[in-house]
């Protein structure tokens, strides 16, 4: 039986001197459920499973997170299961563990992570994969699956950045794919099985394999042609994604741990509804996360006010991809409200993320409103109605500036939107587009706003450049240059009016590399380790991200980020990520794809800008 | 609803609270958040100011630095509801981490004066980490101390009251424990005695002599009282 070894007080606050936010690695929150090895029967841990959390990002952003509150509050309930939660380090933590050699350990019980059984990562997005490799490095693991032994734990990966498997399959000794409420249980009693029987590691990978949602990468063989294309994946049987058909099944949780110090999304998220039906083109989440399953309302409401009883928050989100197109969601805001305040004085806030505000649903702002009436958010993605068509994004310049004039005569001052570059079939018109739309929405503010208001006015705008993703009908497709993305955005810049618009732009270099880790296949791997090894972590901070370490690491593999990139695939070839089945089959990807050629095509330009051939 | 029927009656809570162990790396608004939220779960109906962003009727004694128990937390709410201290107390004790506890909760009777006011000094502890042998160079240190102290703080004969005890568990421990005046700080605007640079002040004395400290702790707070001080009362 292994050792299980736990970082004793002293010895934390040993390390904790001189720490930035020591609240993040102590653990005493309210709803921590794992078990005590210190009160249990039948002799502490050894007859229980030992499940770590891991979420590469820092505290903050980690408990911000629902998916991982969903699989703790799971396991914890099951006896024979203990979950603890790991986070990743902050830079000067990092240093001093590493300083005075000591492994990262969970948040619970501070059990050095290589003492766990098994230790699942979730990855909500590609530039955390260095983080994952510096997790395994500091918990004393090897990161390389092959390289582990039968002491090791099993390490397993999850999430929207997982469903590529390939640019980390060499790290991992399995991924899940899809949704984790029910499989995560199969395979921990699987586990069980494994480790009291001492059988070996293959008969488990092999086990949980018969799984839909699994993937175990060792069982799968990739064969290239010399240009590192695709030429065939063996056994050709796809990997089935995970999905729970109801989610009423399982019940929301109602007692998550809330953290002690504040974090970014400090407040009790409620998940509403999973998929999205809207279909734009452009969003991996609307394709993964398919089909549509929505909660009930009614039980909605009671276990929301429930939730906001136990945790103590007075603030609500209640979260889906696309929150207007919940059926209800007029009567679950208005019952959720009645209900809290029968037995509550607090004054409830409520936010409603991903709320595609039209004329109905500004009126739905004003219900949820309380305090100053502070910024509206709109995404209309692109300033060109081709664009929005080629990119299926249905919303209509019309009706947004409609809801933008009824907003300032409502009294809301801020506006935020949304807008990408680099877009399929983008041309220079388009581009310009997106400034013609914002002087639009200014010269409705004008029309609106009595004087005093309009010199407050402020519009923030966040321009994104397009990072093409797999299982998207836009997987195929050529990532605009970095450079031309860098032009494109000047060019807004410059010709947006400065005095009423704030202006946020991601470092297309950064968007560039998250493409090719997105779409990267099992090479890509290396690409990861050299990165790491020359400094590469927390990637998705600005601060942080560092492109010539990212350039020297493809290099050093051998292989060309272009590729993977601006090259873009040819609609016949196998995809790294085709050994999985996300449920959107290819032709449909295909036939959407080619429904936004059709509306690229489908518009001429003139002086009156874009219109309809 | 019947005009007259509903008047709410307005309670005010003082009370003390400590924060032990792994509490002590929280920072004060960690601590005000974990205490509202405690709120809330109790099902106190906490007051609220007026106006366009209304904010709970809560207030805090000023902040103990990071990383330091404090058996010395001082804290005022405002609540709808009419109970006494001994309910306060319990309720909001089974919502809080055994690590932070209520020890004491009393309704007040009145308008009093804001914690900032009444607190005047704050008794700190610490533990010093020396063999027993080197007596003769602890003796030194505590007279370095005491020097300093009357060189940078400029308030001669002015210290209340100033013990070296040895602890309770081992002879290798001892606790200085510093009592200031707090009157002379306000009136000479003496920034010596602000936790922060005293620390700072006694670190460098720690340096000389190689001694190690530990176990700071804040341990009680105390009140002006004519010439004198006396702890805080809630």
């Amino acid at each position: 039986m292994k050792e299980i070894k736990i970082l004793n007080f002293d010895m934390l606050e040993k390390l904790l001197e001189g720490i930035e936010k020591p609240g993040r690695y102590i653990n005493t929150e309210i709803g921590v459920r794992s078990k005590n090895p210190r009160v249990e029967e039948n002799g502490g841990f050894d007859s229980k499973i030992l499940m770590a959390l891991v979420f590469p990002d820092i505290y903050e952003v980690g408990m911000s997170n629902l998916g991982i509150q969903i699989l703790y509050d799971i396991v914890n309930k099951y006896e024979n299961f203990t979950a603890e939660r790991v986070f990743s380090p902050w830079i000067d933590f990092e240093k001093k563990l590493r300083e005075e050699k000591i492994k990262i350990f969970s948040l619970e019980n501070r059990i050095f992570l290589d003492c766990f059984d098994i230790v699942g990562f979730t990855v909500q997005h590609e530039l955390l994969y260095t983080n994952i490799l510096n997790m395994l490095d500091l918990g004393g693991i090897n990161i390389y699956s092959k390289q582990r032994d039968e002491r090791s734990p099993i390490i397993c990966a999850g999430g929207p950045a997982a469903v590529n498997p390939q640019p980390i399959s060499k790290f991992m000794d399995f991924f899940v794919i899809g949704d984790g409420e029910e499989i995560i249980i199969h395979i921990l009693q699987v586990l069980k099985v494994y480790k009291e029987s001492r059988k070996e590691k293959g008969w488990f990978l092999k086990e949980i394999s018969r799984l839909d949602g699994v993937y175990v990468p060792e069982f799968y063989k990739f064969y290239y042609y010399p240009d590192g294309r695709v030429k065939k994946i063996e056994p050709e049987k796809k990997i089935k994604k995970a999905v729970i058909k109801n989610l009423d099944e399982f019940k929301i949780v109602s007692n998550p741990v809330i953290p002690n110090i504040k974090t970014i999304h400090d407040r009790f998220i409620v998940e509403i509804m999973r998929g999205c039906s809207r279909g734009c083109r452009f969003c991996q989440a609307g394709f993964i996360y398919r089909p549509v399953r929505k909660r009930n309302v009614e039980s909605l409401v009671r276990q929301s006010v429930e939730g906001l009883k136990n945790t103590g928050y007075d603030e609500i989100s209640f979260l889906s991809l696309s929150s207007s197109d919940y059926g209800e969601i007029e009567q679950l805001i208005r019952d959720t409200i009645s209900l809290y305040h029968s037995s509550q004085t607090v004054r409830l806030s409520i936010s409603l993320p991903s709320l595609r505000l039209d004329s109905f649903n500004l009126k739905l702002m004003e219900l949820i409103q309380t305090g100053r009436k502070t910024g509206l958010t709109f995404a209309p993605e692109a300033g060109s109605q081709r664009m929005r068509d080629i990119i299926n994004k249905n919303i209509k310049e019309s009706e947004m500036i409609e809801t933008i004039k009824m907003a300032f005569d409502e009294g809301w001052e801020k506006i935020k939107l949304y807008f990408m570059i680099g877009l399929p079939f983008e041309s220079e018109d388009d581009v310009r587009e997106i400034t013609e739309l914002i002087e639009r929405i200014i010269a409705a503010a004008r029309e609106k706003l009595p004087r005093k208001k309009l010199s407050r006015l402020k519009i923030n705008v966040s321009i994104n450049a397009f990072c093409p993703k797999p299982f998207t009908p836009f997987q195929w497709i050529s990532q605009d240059h970095p450079e031309n993305l860098q032009m494109k955005f000047n060019y807004i810049l410059k010709n947006v009016p400065k005095r009423y618009v704030d202006i946020k732009w991601v470092d297309p270099y950064k968007s560039m590399i998250e493409c090719a880790l997105s779409r990267g296949n099992e090479f890509v791997c290396d690409v990861i380790e050299y990165a790491w090894r020359g400094g590469a972590k927390f990637d998705n901070w600005s601060d942080f991200f560092n492109f010539n370490i990212w350039e020297e690491s493809f290099k050093r593999a051998g292989l060309d980020a272009g590729f993977f990139t601006t090259a873009g695939f040819s609609e016949d070839e196998i995809l790294p990520w085709d050994v999985i089945d996300i449920g959107v089959n290819k032709k449909f990807l295909l036939k959407e794809y080619d429904k936004s050629k059709k509306c690229a095509a489908g518009y001429k330009y003139n002086t009156a800008g874009y219109n309809k051939i | 609803m019947q005009p007259g029927i509903n008047i709410i009656q307005q309670v005010i809570i003082r009370f003390k609270f400590y924060k032990k162990e792994e509490f002590k790396y929280l920072s004060h608004l960690d601590i005000v958040r974990i205490l509202c939220r405690a709120l809330n779960r109790a099902g106190f109906n906490v007051a609220y100011s007026s106006g366009y962003n209304p904010k709970p009727k809560i207030r805090f004694s000023a902040p103990t630095p990071l990383g330091i128990e404090s058996f010395a937390e001082y804290g005022e709410v405002t609540l709808n509801d009419n109970i006494d201290g001994n309910e306060f107390k319990e309720r909001i004790n089974k919502e809080l981490n055994n690590k932070m506890q209520v020890v004491e909760a009393k309704k007040l009777s009145g308008k009093t004066d804001s914690f900032m006011n009444e607190i005047a000094v704050n008794l700190y502890t610490f533990a010093l980490d020396v063999a027993s042998s080197t007596k003769p160079l602890l003796e030194k240190f505590y007279g370095s101390i005491w020097e300093g102290l009357i060189e940078k703080s400029d308030f001669m004969g002015s210290i209340y009251r100033y013990e070296m005890l040895p602890s309770k568990e081992s002879s290798n421990i001892v606790f200085l424990k510093i009592y200031g005046y707090a009157k002379i700080f306000k009136e000479k605007n003496n920034d010596f005695f602000k936790f922060n640079n005293f620390y700072l002040f006694l670190k460098e004395c720690l340096k000389e002599y190689r001694i190690c400290i530990g176990n700071v702790k804040k341990e009680e707070s105390f009140a002006l009282d004519g010439n004198g001080i006396k702890a805080m009362q809630i």
